[in-house]
């Protein structure tokens, strides 16, 4: 007779799982050394009413180490994964708390990170010290970007809205914006068809803001210089636009209809750090652009 | 029609018509007739209506017209409103006609008041000499000098009796007005504003005159109507009220063609009035849009984004 092991469970990555206010994106290790069949996902939603947590939901067969899994907004979930082989399910795996109150959650993808860029221990601040890091003596991954001091963010892959908010200070020279995931990494945000991005720059008689896709720009004036943007993207309407957070003030929005799904990016064009927040519920006003 | 039948038919109405509730206006006679209005057109536009309007204005001693656009949801309700200032040689037919603001309008639930761009009819000498000067080149001032004083009193008008008439007559919400237009009409919307802080809940403007007192146009209405003491400018330049406005903190949106005539002959100077909103900081958007005129083609090209801004704040 043949006695076949039940698998063990896998481990969730909690660090590289996203979130926005419809769904969440789950990523996992196998947990094993031999092979798995698939794996299932078991979720449900944390009641204040109740201490134990159901399982409400279960999503089977899926063949890879993530899944997108559409949530109810305004709402908190546990989500487990559970490995599956021929000998039935193994134990669940320790769960992920996953919030669908606070708005889109993603971090920065490190390995896209320009060599002279630092980023900050919780992973949402980048630095850019003085000096320019000289590339020769470095092996640049493929995924890194190597010219423009950039780095991406990993937005869940699911239309819909998001929105994120950026920091920066009066004289912080930057490109944020969005990007395929396939951008040229040697290219600069927003000088090419596959990235948009608000750029701005001082001269010496002011402060210059750009909207830059395929290196063409409108001429937009601003009177007030923005420490906060606020960025929102929806797919269903082609629109990135970006505010004064501090003034709820509209000041640029894109018509374009993404072909894939886009990543936020942000740059620094000379030495400064820029901040990036997330799990926002985006403001009210965005509506009205 | 005198008072006594006209009464009486209003007494009629009351007994016939049990659920409506008429208020009489106990004032004179004479009040109640310059607050009459006549319907001068309806015209059913994406389910509310487009009107136009005549009354006797007690500010410009004259029969006035002005278009107001009713959405769909003022049946039911009081909405907020929007004044629209036209400019140089407009009517009331211009902006209702041609920018093609009705749907916009009717989505966010938002009233359009477009006023004409003066008195007209008052049999002043030289009123009809120039396109830039007289009829239809209000400036939105009270004038000083003696031809136009008496009737020249756009600034008042447009501030005070439009909007008490407006209020009176038509479901609209007295506490949430802002104010837009274009050209001479944009420098109307500034100047409007800046005077009168807390007033208008938000402004914008499409290649407007900004800074009047240095360029021809302005130079040529001001000493017309306000004489030649330039102190007597300052208080109708947007450019210069800036620098001394003091009040709840403003969102302008300006749009201006790239390619606008006007612009190229020094009329329009909007840089001067981003320098003075940056100085004074106050925050402006102020977007040069490429290959785009001075037309009306420009202003319907925008209309929806202007409205779209004013009812980020009419409806908050």
């Amino acid at each position: 007779a043949c006695f076949s092991l039940l698998p063990s469970p896998p481990v969730i990555k909690k660090k590289v799982c996203r979130s926005c206010p419809n769904a969440a994106l789950i990523r996992w290790e196998s947990g094993n050394t031999n092979p798995v069949d698939s794996y299932t996902v078991e979720l449900g939603e944390i009641s204040r009413e109740r201490s134990e947590t159901a399982v409400t939901e279960s999503i089977v067969g899926i063949p890879t180490y993530e899944s997108i899994i559409q949530l109810l907004s305004g709402r908190s979930y546990l989500i487990y994964v559970r490995a599956v082989n021929i000998g039935g399910p193994s134990e669940r795996s320790d769960p992920v708390i996953i919030y669908t109150t606070g708005g889109t959650l993603f971090h920065l993808n490190e390995e896209t990170a320009h060599p002279s860029l630092a980023i900050s221990e919780d992973g949402f601040t980048m630095f850019y010290g003085d000096e320019y890091t000289e590339l020769n003596d470095i092996t640049l991954s493929d995924n890194a970007f190597s010219r423009c001091v950039a780095i991406m963010g990993e937005l869940i892959p699911i239309r819909g809205k998001h929105y994120w908010e950026v920091e920066v200070e009066e004289h912080t020279e930057y490109r944020i914006g969005v990007a395929y995931e396939d951008t040229q990494r040697n290219g600069y945000l927003g000088a090419n068809n596959t990235s948009w991005c608000m750029r701005h720059v001082m001269t010496p008689s002011r402060h210059k803001y750009e909207f830059l896709h395929n290196g063409s720009t409108p001429d937009i004036r601003i009177t007030m210089h923005p420490k906060r943007i606020g960025v929102s993207l929806d797919y269903e309407t082609g629109k990135l636009a970006f505010f004064n957070t501090d003034l709820s003030q509209h000041i640029y929005t894109y018509k374009c209809h993404f072909l894939h799904y886009v990543h936020p990016c942000f740059a620094l064009e000379k030495p400064g750090a820029l901040t990036v927040h997330n799990g926002i519920e985006a403001p009210e006003y965005i509506t009205f652009s | 029609m005198s008072a006594a039948p006209f009464l009486t038919a209003v007494a009629r109405v009351i007994t016939r018509h049990k659920l409506y509730t008429i208020r009489l206006h106990t004032s004179s006679y004479t009040a109640v007739k310059a607050m009459a209005l006549t319907l001068v057109s309806s015209n059913k536009c994406f389910d509310g209506f487009q009107k136009v309007f005549e009354h006797d204005s007690t500010e410009l001693k004259c029969k006035m017209r002005f278009g107001i656009y009713l959405p769909p949801k003022a049946e039911g309700g009081k909405c907020p409103v929007l004044y629209w200032l036209s400019g140089l040689t407009c009517t009331e037919q211009n902006f209702i006609t041609k920018a093609g603001s009705q749907q916009e309008a009717a989505e966010h639930g938002i009233i359009i008041v477009s006023p004409d761009t003066s008195p007209r009819g008052c049999n002043i000498e030289g009123e009809d000499e120039s396109w830039d000067f007289g009829t239809g080149a209000g400036f939105y001032v009270n004038a000083t000098e003696d031809q136009w004083k008496v009737n020249y009193r756009m600034y008042s008008y447009i501030t005070e009796e439009l909007p008490h008439l407006i209020n009176s007559n038509f479901p609209a919400d007295s506490e949430r007005m802002s104010i837009s237009g274009h050209s001479m009409g944009g420098h109307g919307a500034l100047i409007c504003a800046l005077k009168n802080p807390g007033k208008y809940k938000s402004v914008s403007a499409f290649a407007p005159i900004c800074n009047p007192m240095q360029c021809p146009w302005g130079q040529k209405a001001f000493s017309g109507y306000l004489g030649s003491d330039k102190s007597k400018w300052e208080s109708y330049d947007a450019t210069v009220l800036v620098s001394a406005y003091s009040g709840p903190q403003l969102d302008i949106l300006i749009d201006q063609g790239r390619d606008d005539q006007f612009l190229a002959a020094g009329q329009l100077l909007p840089d001067n009035f981003i320098a003075a909103c940056t100085e004074k900081k106050i925050p402006v958007v102020f977007r040069l849009q490429q290959g785009y005129d001075h037309s009306y083609y420009f202003v319907c090209s925008f209309i929806s984004n202007h409205i779209k801004h004013h009812a980020k704040y009419l409806n908050a």
